[in-house]
């Protein structure tokens, strides 16, 4: 690890102001010299394998904003998470089991005990892919290093997507909260040198293209402030499926993440999502509205797997994500059918 | 965009001459790439300056002059002497590491020291009580056999115990899915279950 | 009573609680990289990014600019020291800094030492490497290996055991399989990094290093070194996990030896978890071709066991699992062969049951197939094929209770409710699966030396160079000492893992137990012997009962006439303080020089098929339900039920968390663990325990281990076998039976992961 100057700015202003300050417009937050750190459970984990080396951490845990740190119910019925509110927390939240099983799960189901004590909100939404060949550094990455070539496309690539890969990258998106957070239309909140703005959580992420270095459409000195998700009542019927090589503490190879609004046993409104299978969390909008307005059963459900994987790309290890990602998508929405509500 | 190869040090030609990495280094590109370029030499001495931190560790103040790259679990272990803390990963992927910073179980290994400034932190060393006595979760590890090399029963341990405190050991289900995070390779699951059960009424009240 | 302590049968000893217990539990129990050494300076590795080829340049200077660094020890500094060797003690023959050649992915370039773990990190990143790169070959099927028999290139393996005439009786045949299985590269990845913390005082060097073998390391670091292996010791005394892989030593330990001696202070490297992959050994990946015809009767006349193990280029490892294999049934005819395929890796090394866990995998796998081609039970076909001797040598077994293990386990897991047809067995939306396996491990045993002090006091102090790698071999041989001096286990002081101790065979091969207990039984009762002398002695306290029985209880000698002497006063009366006996135990069978090369780090084993009147085995039974959910396939067993023989057992609660743990390890074999290679590069892929899945505490449920009585006194003095490698042994195979019941789908290439059952 390269050594770096640790801060601790007092509040947003000032956090936003430092970054600026050790940043350019053109850098990538995961790419620049001063970088924000709050539960580090990502970024340290990085910097230990010199796949990121800021020579700045913002430490954001002292930051003097409360509402940063507070999980509440909107006026409007919503839940505005603060950035800076842990994992765990946000879990066992008690609104949050309540009126967004799919949130709750997301979280519950991702990580470990330890992880989610420590892991910020914000920073699990903009975690870093987990690829082996990113991660190393010895192996050609054009995440890591622009231009060096993919060295998953050809290699082992069995956790990799199938979904928005383009010719440069095919590294999942690992995260889960956030094919809760994509479903239910939430918007983030955030704050840089050109002021605060609202970014709609489906803008967030970018899909690589011939750009993987650049993750998201946040800037340098942008600190996300808090995620809201809007009031949807109905999305008490709601639920996140992982599926996994094993029961616990290991990345979907395939999730989904449903809420249906469901007027008898005919679907008025589906929310589905998918993880594990792309490279940013995605969002399936073909299949929701193919399930607009039909019964759902076994067979509505086979076919709004279809319409979620009809664009899908698969390598050569990662082809049964093709099958197992219908599979997990229909199983979910059958079984978030069947909800007691 | 074309693929020249899989590794940087690229191609793979016979006998052909390159330069290329060892494993877990390149730094260098990434800098590279910069508006500011490298850090600037000036900047280097404070980059290097230790960092004096106050830890409160079971109990005991500490203040440490510290690397601002030391995780906590070096503190801990090489700054401090309390080496019941283990390295398994170093990258949060096994649990061994488990403390209790403020009542919470975190990853001692992910955690910058310095972020842990006047934090109240808690290791095996220090659960036992003064006198002697082990605390009922580690008495209840030696009656259930909850371990064999020991290597990482004080990350099971201090996971235990936040487990319990968190609400989440109300079952045995929810003990194996919420102690799923501290890996025992030699696999004594079942009897770490079993002690928690039998711990957890008076860890409670501990 | 709870699980966790079963409650003793016949030849069963009590289950004691861990004599280091609370050690374990209160952070006290110190790993070799957790003793203190002052002014410590620390080591890490730079290790080369590519398979085969050569280093023509290191660039070393942005390391050296590090602040903080001290040295780096690469090519140029080892050329005056001896290089490594493979077999034995050593794990490869790869002297990674004595050669600019690369063989592996991972191989050691340079060691960085600085003040403080984070420079020495960051200047090892620093350093780089410019190479003449070859295209390396990974595995089988790639280009460029190199297939050779196996039979006589390892000590450990001699031949390919045959009997009878296989090509005639499987022709002749009425139901015969003819498949191919196969298993993945793994690696041990103990929870204990790899460490080596060294120092030297004046001409002694001190090596903190996790060993299971300190005797081996000692002599074969001093020869490295060349320096007398008086001048070495090797301290280990606790080790967080092994699996073999701390069983050899690996060219690490030389490199920082020199480090320390280049500094003149300590040095400790610890090996991170990802360069542990290519540094240290591994399970290499196996394939095996098995045929067997049976008649329609059930009974087998033919088997056949074909083995194809990789290796690297310069070091023949082989694990042979045929010879196990083709002593298991009653076969009629038996035809096996093991080739070696060598490619551009790292040395394999011994893994847990080395050559049992894959190929008994690969059998019994093949059995229930077989059963499945006769439309036999499973457990009846196994019964029929019960042999009376081994089929190779037609020796006898000293013991084998294969069949009562299955019983005791097939009623405990309720068998009976079984329904045999395929798919038939649902609960809501999981299939429901049931298969069974036969578990094998040979019961070897090795010379051991052991010293025992029994003071005036009551306390006993008990020292052997063996190793606690979490068996709880250092209770187990306290308890030894417990039942035959009448001391309460908590005056029983145990010293082990230190090569100034005397010297225990590596703890390896399920033999420490045995080996371990055999030597402490010779030292006790040679105290015994003059306890009684003395007290028998004219004057004496027992005086006249000299050919009386006696026994040492509660710290009296008891005869049976109801007459005893405290042991406090028979010392007194022997003006002595203590009585101290230092015991060499060598099995039957010993050559003559079976103590010298103790001594020498190169200990004989017997047992298992080796010895003239018998083959020792351990046997068990394992029983698996699997739950396969019927849209998306995933694997979960919440249920596994083993019942094991394996002679005395000393400790009930030590033996069942020993078999526990072996038997999760054979789920994550089965349903988890794999090393993944890039082909084009030969190089591991998931170096961590983010990708290389163990199993964790979700995956386990409900788990049963049931200790079968048995008794065997042709095995060893103290009549036990080992059983820590037993109980890993056909848990993958049981697993695949348990799927092919759920699904119908017969998996034979381990893992068994979720894309093998959508298809």
């Amino acid at each position: 690890m390269r050594p770096f100057v640790y801060e601790q700015p007092a509040d947003v202003s000032t956090a936003v102001a430092i970054a600026s300050r050790f940043t350019t417009n053109d850098d990538q937050p995961t790419r620049a010299n001063a970088q924000f750190i709050a539960g580090g459970t990502n970024l340290a984990d990085y910097m230990k394998l010199g796949v990121a080396d800021p020579n700045r951490l913002l430490d954001l845990n002292k930051l003097k904003e409360q509402e940063l740190r507070h999980i509440h119910v909107t006026n409007e019925g919503g839940i505005r998470f603060g950035a800076l509110a842990r994992m765990g927390e946000a879990a066992d939240h008690a609104e949050v089991k309540r009126r967004y099983p799919v949130i709750a799960d997301s979280l519950r189901l991702a990580a470990s005990g330890q992880i989610r004590n420590m892991a910020s909100l914000a920073g699990n939404v903009l975690q870093r892919t987990r690829c082996e060949y990113f991660r190393e550094t010895s192996w050609a990455c054009n995440k890591r290093v622009p231009g060096s070539g993919c060295a998953a496309m050809e290699g082992f690539n069995r956790q990799h997507a199938i979904l928005g890969a383009s010719d440069a990258c095919i590294a999942t998106y690992h995260g889960d909260f956030a094919q809760a957070l994509i479903a239910l239309d939430a918007v983030v909140h955030a704050e840089g040198s050109r002021g605060a703005r609202k970014i709609v959580f489906a803008k967030l992420h970018r899909q690589p293209g011939d750009t993987p270095h650049i993750e998201t459409d946040l800037a340098a000195d942008e600190i996300i402030t808090a995620i809201e998700v809007p009031a949807i009542p109905w999305a008490r019927r709601s639920l996140y499926l992982k599926i996994r090589d094993r029961e616990s503490y290991a990345f979907a190879l395939a999730s989904a993440a449903v809420a249906l609004d469901l007027d008898g046993e005919t679907v008025r409104e589906a929310r589905i999502a998918l993880g594990g299978v792309a490279t940013v969390p995605w969002r399936a909008g073909a299949a929701e509205q193919s399930l607009q307005g039909k019964k759902l059963d076994e067979a509505s459900a086979e076919a709004t797997a279809e319409a979620a994987f009809a664009q899908a790309q698969p390598r050569r290890h990662n082809a049964f994500k093709m099958e197992l990602g219908k599979r997990t998508l229909v199983r979910a929405l059958l079984e978030t059918r069947d909800m007691k509500v | 965009m074309s693929q020249p190869s899989a590794l940087l040090t690229n191609g793979l030609s016979r006998r052909k001459f390159m330069a290329g990495t060892v494993s877990a280094a390149a730094a260098a590109p990434l800098l590279a790439s910069r508006a500011e370029g490298a850090t600037p030499v000036a900047a280097e001495a404070k980059l290097r300056q230790p960092l004096v931190t106050s830890l409160r560790i079971n109990n005991q103040a500490y203040e440490l002059s510290l690397d601002t790259r030391t995780s906590l679990l070096d503190a801990l272990r090489d700054h401090v002497g309390l080496t019941g803390t283990k390295k398994g990963c170093d990258h949060g992927q096994c649990g061994a590491c488990t403390v209790l910073v403020d009542g919470k179980r975190v990853l001692s290994c992910l955690s910058f020291a310095v972020m842990n400034e006047g934090k109240d932190i808690a290791t095996v060393e220090g659960i036992a009580s003064t006198d002697g006595k082990l605390h009922p979760m580690q008495q209840a590890f030696i009656d259930h056999d909850a371990f064999q090399c020991g290597y990482c029963t004080p990350g099971q341990i201090l996971s235990a115990i936040g487990c319990v405190n968190e609400g989440h050991a109300e079952s045995e289900s929810d003990i194996r899915e919420y102690m799923s995070g501290n890996i025992c390779r030699c696999a004594a699951y079942p009897n770490i279950v079993a002690a928690i059960l039998q711990a957890r009424e008076e860890t409670r009240g501990a | 009573m709870d699980a966790a302590a079963p409650k003793p049968k016949e030849n069963m000893g009590e289950p004691l609680p861990r004599i280091d217990g609370r050690l374990k539990v209160t952070g006290q129990a110190h790993y070799p990289a957790d003793l203190p050494t002052a002014n410590i300076a620390y080591g890490a590795l730079a290790t080369s990014s590519i398979a085969k080829g050569k280093v023509t340049k290191l660039r070393l200077d942005d390391a050296r600019a590090v602040p903080g660094l001290l040295d780096i020890v690469t090519y140029g500094d080892m050329d005056k020291l001896e290089k490594p060797k493979f077999g034995n003690s050593g794990a490869t023959s790869i002297g990674p800094l004595h050669d600019r050649r690369i063989f592996h992915d991972g191989q050691i370039v340079a060691l960085a030492v600085a003040e403080t773990f984070e420079a020495a990190e960051e200047a090892a990143q620093l350093i780089r490497a410019e190479y003449e790169e070859e295209k390396p070959t990974a595995t089988f099927d790639s280009p460029g290996t190199a297939t050779i028999p196996a039979a006589g290139r390892s000590p450990l393996f001699k031949e390919d055991v045959k009997a009878g005439d296989f090509d005639a009786a499987y022709a002749a045949a009425a139901v015969k399989i003819d498949q191919r299985y196969s298993t993945p590269t793994q690696h041990h990845n103990p929870i204990e990094l790899f460490s080596t913390t060294a120092y030297w005082q004046g001409e002694q060097l001190v090596v903190h290093e996790p060993s299971q073998n300190v005797t081996g390391w000692k002599v074969e670091l001093a020869r490295q070194l060349k320096i007398d292996p008086a001048k070495v010791r090797i301290v280990s005394p606790f080790i967080g996990g092994a699996f073999g892989s701390k069983g050899p030593m690996t060219p690490r330990t030389a490199i920082v030896a020199i480090a320390a001696k280049r500094l003149g202070r300590p040095v400790r490297c610890v090996t991170s978890r990802m360069q542990a992959f290519g540094t240290q050994t591994y399970r290499a990946e196996t394939r095996h071709r098995i045929r067997i015809g049976a008649g329609k009767d059930g009974r087998i006349t033919a088997f056949a066991h074909e083995g194809w193990e990789v290796t690297s280029r310069p070091d023949p490892y082989v694990v042979g699992g045929t010879s196990a294999t083709g002593r298991m049934y009653d076969y009629g005819s038996v035809l096996t062969h093991v080739s070696l395929v060598q490619a551009d890796r790292n040395t394999p090394g011994y893994m847990r049951s080395p050559p049992e866990t894959p190929y008994v995998y690969a059998l019994e796998n093949a059995m229930d197939e077989m059963a499945v081609a006769l439309g036999m039970d499973p457990i009846e076909f196994r019964r029929i094929n019960e042999p009376k001797t081994e089929p190779i040598g037609k020796k006898p077994f000293s013991s084998r209770s294969l069949i009562q293990c299955y019983d005791q386990a097939a009623a405990a897991f309720g068998w009976a409710k079984r329904d045999p047809e395929v798919g038939a067995m649902r609960d809501g939306d999981w299939l429901v699966g049931m298969g069974c396996a036969t578990a094998i491990y040979p019961t070897a045993v090795a010379p051991c030396a052991a010293r025992v002090r029994l003071t005036v006091d009551g306390d006993v102090r008990l020292q052997c160079g063996s190793h606690e790698i979490g068996t709880g071999v250092r209770t187990v041989a306290g308890q030894m000492a417990s039942e035959r001096l009448g001391v309460s286990i908590d005056r029983i002081s145990v010293e082990m893992g230190d090569s100034s101790l005397p010297p225990a065979p590596v703890s390896g091969g399920s033999i420490s137990t045995a080996s371990v207990c055999s030597a402490v039984l010779k030292a006790c009762d040679a105290i015994r012997t003059k306890l009684y002398a003395a007290a028998t002695a004219e004057g004496g306290p027992l005086a006249g009962s000299r050919n009386a029985e006696f026994e040492l209880v509660d710290g009296k000698i008891m005869a049976k006439s109801g007459a005893s002497a405290k042991v406090e006063d028979v010392l007194k009366a022997m003006q002595v303080g203590a009585i101290e006996e230092y015991a060499e135990f060598a099995p039957k069978g010993a050559t003559p020089e079976a103590l010298k090369k103790l001594y020498a780090g190169k200990p004989e084993f017997h047992g298992g098929d080796q010895d003239e009147d018998s083959v020792k085995y351990a046997f068990g039974a394992e029983f698996v339900e699997v739950h396969i959910n019927r849209y998306t396939r995933e694997i979960r067993v919440p249920r596994i039920v083993g019942a094991f023989a394996a002679g005395r057992i000393m400790n009930t609660r030590t033996a069942r968390s020993q078999l526990m743990g072996g038997m999760i390890w054979g789920i994550g074999q089965a349903l988890h663990e794999a090393t993944e290679i890039d082909r084009r590069y030969a190089r591991y892929v998931n170096r961590d325990l983010q990708d290389y899945l163990v199993p964790v505490n979700a995956d386990i449920k409900d788990l049963q281990v049931i200790l079968v009585p048995e008794v065997d006194h042709a095995v060893n003095p103290a009549g036990v076998k080992g059983l820590g490698e037993l109980g890993n042994v056909g848990t993958a195979a049981a697993v695949a039976s348990a799927v092919y019941h759920a699904t119908g789908k017969r998996i034979r290439d381990l893992p068994i992961r979720i894309e093998q059952l959508l298809v």
